[in-house]
């Protein structure tokens, strides 16, 4: 059963082609209902509690992987494909995505993309932003328009697949995806390291993040008696082990740490993200009990199971250092009452004409994102 | 057309008395980029700050005047040609480097600062600025962020969109905004994403937040010949087959290489059919390790001459050669028409054979030097404009090149935009629908449609692919 905050949609459809996707949606867009895209319904939370609900659109039978070309480096999918049934294909040939999200497995492409939701990877491969290549979205006035395509390098037209990226599905439905993939790195290993200070983590992970060659991926976790650390280094054989022998930290506890930390799921759920070199201030602003674990040389950090108390004050701070501090999941009162995404962009207003010209009706997601 | 006196002391009072231009002798320099067309501005301004753009663009306003933001002027596809008069608005006098973070490996700049300059810059930090067109000797920040500019190291490192963290830009309503970010996961849309690559269509750059990133320990070059096209297009495939992607993959044909040798003396064996710079940076471990590698699989795939540079001018002169080639390929002939297609990288031999054929039909010379790593073709057509009637030759030639691409599953563009050089072709790759929206996003931004008119978008009522009729646009060629 698909809800969003407690909602419930009057119908719940699953549209088996784009053009049918396509097709409802401008029915509904013509009826005044208000539509929610839904893929594997895992992240149905993210945003503020939506104004209206008619009907969700469910791509999940949009699960075709349309091509995979291992000696291009590109793959074009469906968005309700799962981000693990592209990986497998992808590995046949020793590639792939580089993106490691929390709350794995059963992501879709399209949630992933709507979302900008990420993980560790980024560190190094950045966001989907920097490898999404083509897209192809159904509008609320039921056209479907095509933005980049599937090469990897591609400057025909507005890059409009940003401006979807990460826009939780208010401009469109995202119905497939093209992306650049990656060789599948030749050698990779991963360190930890402990600290009972903060300030001494800290420093551990600045000079992980110094070194010549840098961690894939970095993570700092605060767990109940320590601050832990944890690298992923991934490259040349020879240059790994120099790396891991310079920064002298232990091999790292559990067998496969990284696929753990990406299953990673709570009700309640903060993501913090400001510049870099501030974070380190804004996670000391953290309650002293808090649970949270961050991307330092990100600026990213996640913060779980808090209290609605707690939230006014880290947000202050995460948005006087130039950031923000998001609500992506919570009860729906308590997003109610702080809001899910906080201060409004300073370019809130072209924002909205941007809205308004894709979706004049108001049909997609009302209420639930910035715009 | 020309401008009144009025609007013109609005402007010298807006900007300055010394930086207004119209007298029709300098307005000539203005006339074109380093595409193949040209139109005259009827005045260019020279603003030096924000403020001074935005009063620039309320006049424009106005007056309804067309304003066409322009770098360094190195464009290839047309992009800062005032196609429809009005006023070229350079960034020249935008020149600091406000500030480099070493810390947080970002540097605050103006866009008229020149690539190269900031590289440099950059290097005292021990850093570099990653995106290095072939120009960047002359192209601006500003310049390659309005095209989303590419160059040999974007294979590994990406292109300029990748390397920008935020702008301030001024709309044509004269409103000034701050888009982007040092802080990631911005909750709103991505404008920054979108104007970046809008090709001083939808706001003019007036200052940039990029990212710098530190100096790899090691770098490692090598060029390698092979006896043809074919070969090396298969050693390109067999390298990232190989999961391995270098921190640049180009290629030269034969006719490049012909005509670097005679003037660079870079060392490129001219008995080559085809020659691979490959170069892969790093660890020193890392780089001994992947040039090994990448030098096994080019033995395998009949290289028959494989050099390693041995040190830093040994490096530099097989760059030179590469970055200097369409210059020096004005040894052939005096003018060229460089396209700039993108295809799958499997089907470059195919693509680049229907390219020879096409030259070969129209007796038009090619030459051809790339990004092959990413699949991006450059064939430049050689050409002496005293020819009569070669223009024809030219872009009917160039126009065939560019549906093989598409034919081949490739796109229009990979790095020099499409400006009014293939505006006409768009229809070739977007249909309607995705127009449409892009078409959206201009009427957001720049209702007026302003700022770099007939850009980007067909001609009006356009349905059949054609290209413009160039006999409205200003003394052809009158200038090579
Ligand atoms: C705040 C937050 C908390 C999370 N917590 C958990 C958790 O506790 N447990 C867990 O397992 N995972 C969690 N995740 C991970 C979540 O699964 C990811 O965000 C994932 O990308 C969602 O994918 P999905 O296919 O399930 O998308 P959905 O949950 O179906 O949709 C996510 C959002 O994207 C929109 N959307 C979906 N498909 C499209 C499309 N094709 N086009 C346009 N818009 C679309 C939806 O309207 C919705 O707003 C969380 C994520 C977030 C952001
Ligand atoms: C020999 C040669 C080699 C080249 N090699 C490469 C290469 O390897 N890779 C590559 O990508 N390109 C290459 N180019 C193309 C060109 O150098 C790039 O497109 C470059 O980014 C243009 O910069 P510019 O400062 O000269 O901009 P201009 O040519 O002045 O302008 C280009 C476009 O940007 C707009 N613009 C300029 N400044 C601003 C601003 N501040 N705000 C808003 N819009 C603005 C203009 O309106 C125009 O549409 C090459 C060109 C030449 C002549």
């Amino acid at each position: 059963m698909v809800t969003v905050d407690g909602l419930k949609p009057k119908a719940v459809e699953k549209p088996k082609t784009a053009e049918a996707l396509a097709a409802r949606l401008s029915q509904a867009t013509r009826a005044g209902e208000a539509v929610i895209p839904v893929g594997g319904g895992r992240a149905l939370g993210m945003g503020d509690p939506p104004a209206r609900f008619d009907l969700a659109l469910v791509t999940t039978a949009l699960d075709r992987i349309v091509d995979v070309s291992p000696a291009d480096l590109t793959a074009t999918v469906q968005a309700g494909v799962t981000l693990e049934a592209l990986q497998a294909e992808l590995g046949k040939a020793r590639q792939f995505l580089p993106l490691d999200p929390f709350g794995s497995p059963g992501h879709t492409i399209g949630g992933l993309l709507a979302t900008a939701w990420s993980g560790p990877l980024r560190q190094r491969y950045g966001t989907p932003r920097e490898f999404l290549v083509g897209l192809q979205v159904a509008l609320p006035d039921g056209r479907l328009a095509r933005s980049g395509g599937r090469v990897v390098k591609n400057v025909s037209g507005y890059d409009l697949n940003k401006l979807h990226f990460g826009a939780l599905g208010s401009l469109g439905v995202i119905t497939e995806a093209s992306f650049k993939v990656f060789p599948r790195p030749l050698f990779e290993e991963t360190v930890e390291a402990s600290e009972a200070q903060f300030a001494d983590a800290w420093r551990e992970a600045r000079r992980a993040l110094e070194l010549k060659m840098p961690p894939v991926a970095l993570e700092l976790l605060r767990e109940p008696d320590r601050h832990r650390l944890v690298a992923r280094f991934a490259g040349s054989e020879d240059g790994v082990r120099r790396m891991v022998r310079e920064l002298v930290w232990a091999p790292v506890a559990e067998a496969d740490f990284w696929q753990d930390h990406s299953r990673r799921r709570a009700d309640r759920w903060v993501r913090v993200a400001v510049p870099p070199e501030a974070l380190r201030d804004v996670l000391h602003s953290l309650p002293e009990a808090a649970r949270w674990w961050a991307h330092p040389g990100v600026g990213v950090a996640y913060w779980v199971d808090f209290e609605a108390g707690q939230v006014a004050a880290v947000r202050a701070a995460a948005e006087a250092a130039g950031g923000s501090a998001v609500l992506v999941a919570a009860p729906p009162a308590m997003k109610r009452e702080l809001g899910a995404w906080g201060r409004q962009p300073a370019t809130i207003e072209l924002m909205r004409r941007v809205k308004k010209a894709f979706d004049p009706a108001g049909t997609l997601s009302p209420g639930r994102y910035v715009v | 057309m020309g401008l009144g006196p009025r609007t013109l002391e609005k402007l010298r009072r807006a900007v300055g008395r010394d930086h207004v231009v119209w007298d029709a002798y300098d307005l000539v320099i203005f006339e074109r980029d380093a595409s193949i067309t040209g139109a005259l501005p009827d005045a260019i301004v020279y603003p030096a700050n924000a403020e001074e753009v935005a009063a620039v663009l309320e006049i424009a306003a106005e007056q309804q005047l067309p304003v066409v933001p322009r770098g360094a002027g190195t464009g290839l596809s047309g992009g800062a040609v005032t196609l429809h008069g009005g006023l070229a608005l350079s960034l020249a006098r935008f020149r600091r480097i406000i500030e480099i973070d070493p810390k947080g490996r970002t540097a605050l700049v103006e866009p008229g600062v020149v690539n190269y300059d900031l590289g440099l810059e950059a290097a005292r930090h021990g850093l570099f600025y990653a995106p290095d067109p072939s120009s960047q000797k002359a192209c601006t920040i500003g310049g390659n962020a309005a095209e989303n500019s590419g160059g040999p190291h974007c294979l590994y490192y990406g292109v300029t969109t990748n390397h920008i963290l935020g702008m301030e830009v001024v709309l044509s309503d004269g409103s000034v905004h701050w888009v982007g970010g040092e802080d990631p996961d911005q909750p709103g849309l991505d404008l920054l994403g979108v104007l970046v690559g809008s090709e001083g269509t939808l706001a003019v750059i007036t200052k940039l937040r990029v990212k710098l990133l530190p100096t790899p320990e090691a770098v490692s070059t090598l060029m390698a010949a092979f006896p043809s096209i074919e070969s090396a297009s298969k050693a390109v495939s067999d390298v990232i087959g190989h999961g391995i992607v270098p921190a640049a993959l180009e290629m030269m044909d034969k006719v490049t290489i012909g005509a670097v040798e005679a003037h660079y003396k870079a060392g490129y064996p001219t008995s080559a059919g085809a020659v691979l710079l490959v170069e892969v940076d790093g660890l020193t471990e890392s780089a001994r390790e992947l040039t090994a590698a990448i030098e096994q699989i080019l033995e395998m795939d009949e290289a028959f001459e494989i050099r390693v540079a041995e040190d830093p001018a040994e490096r530099e002169l097989l760059w030179a050669g590469r970055k200097g080639a369409i210059g020096a390929l004005g040894h052939i002939k005096p003018n060229y028409y460089l396209h700039d297609g993108v295809v799958p990288r499997t089907r470059l031999p195919e693509v680049l054979r229907e390219v020879g054929r096409i030259g070969e039909h129209y007796r038009l010379p090619v030459a051809n030097v790339f990004h092959a790593g990413d699949g991006n073709l450059h064939p430049n057509i050689l050409f002496d404009l005293r020819e009569k009637g070669i223009m024809k030759k030219v872009e009917k030639a160039g126009e065939e090149m560019l549906r093989a691409c598409i034919d081949a599953g490739g796109t229009l563009s990979g790095e020099h935009g499409i400006g009014l050089e293939k505006n006409a072709f768009m229809p070739w790759i977007f249909g309607p629908d995705d127009l449409a929206a892009m078409q959206a996003v201009k009427d957001v931004l720049d209702p007026s449609g302003r700022l770099n008119p007939g850009k980007i978008f067909p001609p009006a009522g356009q349905i059949e692919p054609k290209l413009i009729a160039r006999s409205g646009v200003a003394s052809e060629a009158r200038w090579w």
